[in-house]
């Protein structure tokens, strides 16, 4: 299944679409980019219509993030990764709200960008660091209870950017660490509208019995 | 000298003369002149006003009480009523006259402190002494004339000089006031200066003994250890500069000034930060800073810096790889300081709760 991963990446910097591509593509096993371009219509039309990645840059030359495609692309049920050059937490809670899957800023490098595309072909989130910290340092009044250990797993991989460091840290396998992670997400993913990306993640989450259906 | 004393001086002064004046001038002029008994009783009523100023006087107070003072001046004014009608035919303003100098110097024993009753009490009393010179009709005017500008310029002279010794006091006081207040203020300055000059050789932690160390040859600059040291001052430094600068998020530019000097030598820093910036005590910030500015002073290779500011705590840690050990520090008195080492890595964090 891991061989089927395809992506489009939508990017206003040749540059990056270039070094996403390559990322991808040395990537093991490689993930196919299928299309690429600087308007969000790559994503709909031809062979990036059929991707089953869609990596969005939020910033594509104007001065507003692309966040009215960010929710077309996701009302259509894609499976989006948002990849931004801004490391702002409101922007990045918010295109959780909305249903992205992952939110990674540019400084963050080629393996947080190949795993949360991995991750998003198979219809799941990944929470890199910078966004445990925002989901970490979130005081908005929706945001979802968090279990004191949710929280410390959150702030540590935050702090460490190593999961085998937290795992160490607090006693616990790189599993735990991981459907900690994962909870997370689908706590978040359970509050705000409702979006086929988010339902999928709430229902896997649920069917997996990572989350019980009181803990929404 | 402050008013205060000027006027007690006075009054004891004044008390002398009008003593001096009633039993030495005023009592032979009363016995051998033929007056009318009225003349007695005025003598009595100022009598008893001299015993009230004395025993004010005795009783140390500087001031004379307006209880005793008007009160004394209308007993005063009404033993010249009583007196100047019980003058033999026309002995006004002459040697028979003992009332008329005498009760000046009683208005002006009684009301050195309030100048403008006094002035109106000595007019009334002139005007009905002279009103009295002129009803009798026998006397020598020219003679009246002297008495009355002799007796009461001898009194309103000696008012102007309790004045001017009033006011020059006054100025005096002030002056010293002033004169202390400039030396408090002197002395402050030189105390915040002081404050000043221990408080930042206190916060320059590490850096004067390594100096000094290097200076007296104790330690050698090529030593491993002496490096670190050296390290570990370079950011101390760094952060102290950064503390005092206007900015809007001092804990966030005093951690990238730190950042700054660990990546000028060479290691490579991420810094991350999350949440909002939330106003954090001088003193803390130090405190929070510490132990990441040592972890990065003796950091190789890769280092990790996070602040996390939630709605209660501010979380500022380092994760470096493991390395030379790190120096001693102080303990902290407001932050809780954990260090970890797993796996190759070592994490250090300073956390502060703002609740």
């Amino acid at each position: 299944m891991a061989d089927d991963v395809t992506a489009v990446v939508v990017d206003d910097h040749p540059v990056v679409r270039a070094g996403v591509a390559h990322w991808l593509s040395t990537a093991e096993p490689p993930i196919t980019l299928v299309a690429n371009g600087e308007d969000p219509e790559v994503a709909w039309t031809g062979p990036g219509a059929d991707a089953g990645v869609v990596v969005l840059d939020l910033h594509l030359g104007a001065s507003t993030p692309a966040l009215p495609a960010l929710r077309r692309l996701v009302e259509d049920g894609r499976n989006v990764v948002v990849y931004s050059m801004r490391a702002d937490d409101e922007t990045a809670l918010q295109c959780m709200e909305i249903g992205a899957l992952s939110y990674l800023t540019k400084s963050e490098g080629a393996d947080h960008l190949v795993q949360a595309v991995r991750a998003a072909a198979a219809g799941q989130s990944y929470t890199p660091p910078a966004l445990a910290g925002a989901l970490a340092g979130d005081r908005s009044e929706t945001r979802p209870a968090l279990s004191p250990r949710e929280t410390e797993v959150l702030v540590e991989w935050f702090q460490s950017e190593s999961k085998e460091f937290v795992a160490q840290r607090l006693n616990i396998t790189l599993s735990t660490v991981n459907s900690h992670l994962e909870r997370i997400r689908v706590k978040y993913a359970a509050i705000g509208r409702q979006a086929p990306t988010k339902a999928a993640l709430v229902a896997r989450a649920v069917q997996d019995g990572l989350i019980g259906l009181d803990d929404l | 000298m402050t008013d205060h004393a000027v006027f007690a001086t006075t009054r004891q002064v004044l008390l002398v003369v009008v003593v001096a004046i009633q039993l030495g001038l005023t009592l032979p002029t009363l016995v051998t002149h033929g007056h009318a008994p009225p003349a007695w009783l005025a003598f009595a009523l100022l009598t008893s006003v001299l015993a009230l100023v004395s025993g004010s006087v005795a009783a140390g107070r500087t001031e004379l009480p307006a209880a005793i003072a008007l009160p004394g001046a209308a007993v005063v004014l009404a033993s010249s009523f009583l007196a100047t009608p019980a003058l033999p035919a026309g002995a006004s303003f002459g040697a028979a006259d003992w009332a008329f100098g005498l009760v000046g110097w009683y208005l002006l024993l009684l009301l050195t402190e309030r100048p403008r009753v006094l002035v109106a009490a000595l007019t009334a009393h002139i005007a009905f002494s002279v009103a009295w010179f002129l009803h009798d009709g026998n006397g020598d005017v020219g003679t009246a004339g002297v008495v009355i500008l002799s007796g009461t310029s001898v009194q309103l002279g000696a008012l102007v000089m309790i004045r001017v010794l009033v006011r020059d006091a006054r100025l005096a006081a002030e002056a010293a006031a002033e004169h202390d207040a400039a030396r408090t203020r002197e002395e402050l300055a030189r105390q915040r200066e002081q404050d000043l000059r221990t408080g930042f050789a206190g916060q320059l932690g590490a850096v004067l003994p390594l100096l000094a160390d290097l200076a007296d040859e104790v330690v050698s600059a090529g030593d491993e250890a002496t490096r670190l040291r050296c390290s570990v001052a370079a950011v101390q430094l760094r952060r102290l500069f950064a503390e005092n600068d206007d900015v809007p998020d001092p804990l966030l530019h005093e951690l990238t000034a730190c950042v700054d000097v660990a990546e000028r030598r060479g290691v490579v820093v991420s810094l991350a930060v999350s949440g909002v910036a939330t106003p954090v005590p001088t003193e803390v910030r130090r405190e929070l800073v510490a132990p990441m500015a040592r972890a990065l002073a003796v950091a190789d290779g890769r280092a990790k810096v996070s602040l996390l500011r939630t709605a209660d705590e501010v979380r500022v840690a380092v994760v470096t790889e493991a390395g030379d050990e790190l120096p001693e520090r102080d303990v902290p008195a407001f932050v809780a300081v954990e260090t970890s080492v797993h796996g190759g890595l070592v994490r250090s964090e300073a956390r502060w709760r703002t609740t």
